[in-house]
């Protein structure tokens, strides 16, 4: 009966002291057993009996009373609501054990917050705005090696057409746009995209519309249309739903803008914020590249997003899709025998953000819990000595009656205010912390990032329960032993009963804990900051200091093949007249950057692969001033010049790295031998010096090096390099002036260093490192705080103790070493355990690694040191140094007792 | 509370709120007389389940309460129906009268065997 409405107006009732008061009861039951008294007076009985009769039909004046109340209030509501409010007193009259306690868990519980922030952000909810997300995975090529690389046009539509157990599969190709022209000229990051992308990932249209099924047609050129992101429409329109149907200038060509993408969708990439989606294939309008290219099935570019059929696994959908890929193979094999292709979740794919910053944030969380139980440790150790403290008022609330649940209710009730206070700053801090990822963030990352580090609920409901375990893990061991409190005792003993030396046990416990889960975070920041140090100091085989790095994007400006060639030889040489210019070159690829790095299907003469052989060699398209600029050294033959070019008479060349020459060659000199590859037949020329292509760790790969002009393709970046006598930024403003002097269209958007755009490959092992840094200096700190309040009480509760010992002759060096010795065999306990787990740890965490644009290698995020066992001798001295100076404060104050004061307050 | 309780505590909800239906305000006292006069003495109410139930009634808004003076001009509580009262004496008379009414079908084949 009542509907929930009136329940949950009772409800609001009840709660309020509105409910009904006690006087008023009284007043309504005298009212009723008079009448009664009246009517049974009236029928002829004695008063007395007439009120007999009235309370035994009313059941109990008393029992009716206690009905009522309980009806009329919610009495644990009210019991909780007295609690806190005397909890609320304590802590405001202890107000330095409560900012203390508060701020700790602040910070443990913001920083736990904030890394899962980031995973929700990267690995749980990574794309914002798509219908069903659990559905949506990633498509990849797989090569005849293992490894994993973006898919082709045409095996796209074999793909789409073929698979039955997919609702849709889509492509997108990341890719800069140019947006307006000259002056207004503005560079923007987009996806050219298959028609189908936004039905596949079911994004809808916040005005206008996505694409039409008319528009998923495979037709170049015919769909001149964008869909722009409701950042981009609010930034640059005014949120104006006027927009939809008017044109776009982008790359110099008029798109029409059919509607702005639904605000939560910031493209197919976590973490990156993409602000157009054009078809694929105006790419043959857009960026002239040829129809042919886009049509070959070699021309490996295009991420595959697809969607599974509602209750199909992703082991179902693999399987059918290796079958259909095997079938491809066989027939097409003369550029994919061997060939296959996989599905993954999201968060396992090998390209974009999130395969790089798995294994940090997986290392972070690990911390931050860590952190979390370090606070917690520390909590609950606070909570202990001011049980102590308050040990008399739980006895005399004990013997005034008060059930131990009651009391123990109390302390867990404390605790929970105090985490709550703690999460709601922690909780309040996010957005500022999770900031922090992005000052870490490579410079030489153009790409805008996405992360909504807002807290939304999935992180409140995730700060709820860390708020809750925080109180349970702080409050649990005080709130046992008040509930053990042995009232006889405590009432009558008044110092020193059973019960402290068992409490004093769990501090004890306690603060070992704490130092040995500081020794793990310690070892742990060691061990990455080190790593980290040894990858800088690992020589990239070329020299980046003194180099500017401009990427271009000039098929933006409407740049055919040609004019591009033109324009990279006209700035060239342009700038090599430049004073201060020492060197000049460009290339497809920037070594140790950022982007993925391509490759091509070699066949090397006098070379037989073995079966499934992965001849997929990485390659760089380099200009002749390009090794020369890097001081690259050429070990054998020449260098490329200005005549290897694309003339009918000039021959097609290579240079080789030396791995290259090791691997195919086995050792002998390769000058003068052909390598087929772009359907061509390439003569090497000459032998380059080793370097780092991908990351500073890699073991060097086979490479190899073509010339610009004669390998140069429409789809190709392009990177431009001058080298300077001093600071990079000097020959800025002559590169600004010299590109403008050529093309006023063609902007210079985000020159950079070269020594700081390599801090992009850099990128998870520098976050991993940092983050731990302070992560481990907060866990220490953390720790010590613990043990200094730990032997802080421990002198206090031995006062008297120890003026008795200085008494009968212990001289105040004896008692310092004591105090000291005692702290520090404290912290020894802890430190052994924590090595133990530190070692377990290293050893969990030295699996981890990243993957990265290299067609998906993973890289070790921390190198070999995992079992160095001077990073373990190194923080546990350091820790028993730290630990000695906690015990020493207190020790001081011990070793300054006056015998004769402290015995006389005995 | 047992489910027995509740069922009862269902059933003495809807006699209260259909006896103020017919009578009006009326004071607990009284309210009890007449469910025991209207279930012709076969019920025999405990009078202090009487209260906690109206007070939960108040609270839910379907009854609310005023101090005044009995017809024997002694000071009284008198309770009357609220509007949501009333929808709700509709509703639950007819909840009521389906039950009743199912449950006599499966009685009845019973009763004639």
């Amino acid at each position: 009966m009542g509907s929930f409405q009136a329940r949950l107006r009772a409800f609001w009732m009840r709660l309020s002291i509105r409910g009904r008061r006690q006087d008023d009861f009284d007043a309504e039951l005298e009212s009723h057993l008079a009448m009664h008294i009246e009517d049974g007076t009236r029928a002829g009985l004695s008063p007395e009996e007439a009120r007999r009769q009235a309370l035994i039909r009313l059941g109990g004046a008393e029992q009716t009373r206690q009905m009522m109340r309980e009806r009329g209030t919610m009495p644990w509501i009210e019991e909780l609501l007295q609690d806190a409010r005397f909890g609320l007193r304590m802590m405001m009259r202890n107000r330095s054990f409560s900012v203390v306690a508060i701020l700790t868990l602040a910070i443990g519980i913001g920083a736990s917050a904030t890394v899962f922030t980031w995973i929700n952000a990267v690995l749980l909810q990574p794309l914002g705005g798509v219908a069903d997300p659990s559905r949506v995975i990633t498509l990849e090529s797989v090569t005849p090696g293992g490894d994993m690389v973006p898919n082709s046009y045409p095996d796209f539509i074999d793909f789409r057409d073929d698979l039955k157990l997919f609702d849709g599969i889509a492509l997108t190709r990341p890719n800069a746009f140019t947006i307006g022209m000259e002056d207004h000229a503005e560079r923007v990051w987009g996806e050219l995209v298959s028609g189908n992308f936004f039905s596949v990932l079911g994004v809808k249209a916040e005005a206008g519309r996505v694409f039409l099924s008319a528009e998923f047609a495979d037709a170049p050129g015919k769909f001149p249309i964008v869909v722009i992101s409701d950042r981009y429409w609010r930034s640059h329109f005014g949120a104006n739903p006027s927009i939809v149907g008017k044109t776009l200038r982008v790359n110099q060509h008029e798109l029409t803008i059919v509607g702005v993408a639904a605000p939560e969708f910031h493209g197919s990439l976590p973490v990156l914020g993409y602000d157009l989606w054009v078809p694929y294939m105006e790419q043959s309008v857009l960026n002239g590249v040829p129809e042919w290219m886009l049509r070959n099935r070699q021309n490996r570019n295009m991420l595959g997003i697809a969607r599974l059929k509602q209750g199909v696994t992703i082991d179902q959908a693999r399987t059918e899709l290796q079958g259909l890929a095997k079938r491809m193979a066989l027939a097409h094999a003369d550029v994919s025998e061997g060939m296959s292709a996989t599905v993954l979740p999201l968060w396992k794919s090998p390209f974009g953000a999130q395969g790089q910053l798995v294994g940090p944030l997986r290392i972070l969380g690990a911390v931050c819990i860590l952190v979390l139980l370090i606070v917690c440790a520390n909590v609950a150790n606070l909570q202990l000595a001011r049980a102590t403290v308050r040990e008399s008022e739980f006895c005399a609330r004990l013997a005034l009656g008060a059930r131990r649940m009651r009391i123990v209710r109390q302390v867990l009730t404390e605790t929970l205010m105090l985490t709550l206070a703690g999460a709601v700053l922690g909780v309040a801090a996010t957005p500022w912390l999770g900031q922090a990822l992005h000052y870490l963030r490579p410079p030489g990352m153009a790409l805008p990032t996405m992360m909504d580090t807002r807290p939304n609920f999935a992180v409140l409901g995730f700060a709820t329960a860390l708020c809750i375990f925080a109180a349970v893990a702080a409050g649990l061991a005080p709130a046992l032993q008040v509930g053990r409190l042995n009232l006889s005792s405590r009432m009558s003993g008044g110092g020193r009963s059973g019960a402290t030396g068992s409490r004093n046990r769990v501090r004890k416990a306690l603060v070992a804990c704490e130092v040995a889960l500081a020794l793990v975070a310690l070892v742990g920041a060691a061990l990455f900051a080190r790593s980290f140090q040894s990858t800088l100091r690992i020589d990239p085989g070329f020299d980046p200091n003194h180099v500017l790095l401009n990427q271009f994007y000039l098929n933006t400006n409407g740049y055919s093949l040609q004019q591009r060639k033109e324009f990279c030889l006209r700035l060239a040489e342009r700038m090599s007249a430049a004073p201060g210019v020492t060197g000049v070159g460009y290339s497809d690829g920037v070594p140790l950057g950022f982007e993925p790095s391509w490759w091509e299907d070699l066949r090397i003469e006098g070379y037989s692969p073995q079966p499934a052989e992965n001849m997929k060699i990485f390659r760089n398209v380099i200009s002749p001033g390009y090794l020369p600029l890097m001081h690259i050294p050429i070990l054998e033959g020449r260098n490329f010049t200005e005549q290897d070019n694309e003339s009918d008479k000039a021959p097609l060349v290579m240079i080789v790295n030396q791995a290259f020459v090791r691997r195919f060659f086995a050792g002998r000199d390769p000058v003068g031998k052909t390598v087929h590859g772009w359907g061509n037949w390439f003569r090497i020329v000459g032998v380059a010096k080793d370097s780092k292509y991908h990351y500073l760790s890699e073991s060097t790969p086979p490479y190899f090096y073509v010339p610009f002009r004669q390998v140069y393709r429409e789809d190709m970046n392009l990177g431009f390099y001058v080298r300077s006598q001093g600071d990079p930024g000097s020959v800025l403003s002559t590169l600004r002036a010299q590109v403008k002097s050529i093309d006023p269209n063609v902007t210079v958007y985000d020159p950079v260093a070269l020594k700081e755009f390599m801090g992009a490959s850099l990128y998870p092992q520098k976050v991993a490192a940092s983050l731990m840094a302070v992560l481990g200096g907060l866990a220490v700190l953390l720790a010590a705080v613990g043990l200094y309040s730990v032997m802080a009480y421990w002198v206090a509760q031995r006062t008297q103790e120890i003026g008795v010992r200085m008494a009968l002759g212990a001289q105040p060096r004896d008692v310092l070493r004591m105090v000291v010795w005692q702290g520090l065999s404290l912290a020894g306990g802890g430190m052994v355990a924590g090595a133990a787990l530190a070692f377990a740890f290293s050893r969990t965490v030295s699996t981890l690694s990243f993957t990265g644009g290299a067609m998906g290698t993973s890289v070790s995020l921390m190198g070999s040191s995992a079992t160095d066992p001077l990073i373990y001798l190194a923080a546990a001295v350091f820790l028993c140094i730290l630990s000695a100076a906690a015990a020493y404060l207190p020790a001081r104050r011990a070793a300054s007792i006056d015998p004769m004061k402290a015995l006389r307050t005995e | 509370m047992g489910g027995k309780t509740d069922v009862w505590q269902g059933t003495l909800a809807l006699m209260i709120l259909k006896t103020l239906q017919m009578m009006g305000p009326q004071h607990g006292y009284g309210l009890a007389r007449r469910i025991e006069q209207t279930s012709g003495d076969l019920l025999e109410l405990n009078y202090g389940t009487l209260y906690p139930a109206l007070l939960k009634l108040e609270q839910e808004g379907y009854v609310r309460s005023r101090w005044g003076s009995s017809e024997n001009n002694r000071k009284a509580k008198f309770y009357e129906l609220t509007k949501a009262g009333e929808k709700q004496v509709r509703k639950a008379a007819a909840e009521w009268e389906q039950t009743t009414d199912i449950l006599a079908r499966f009685l009845a084949p019973n009763a004639e065997a």
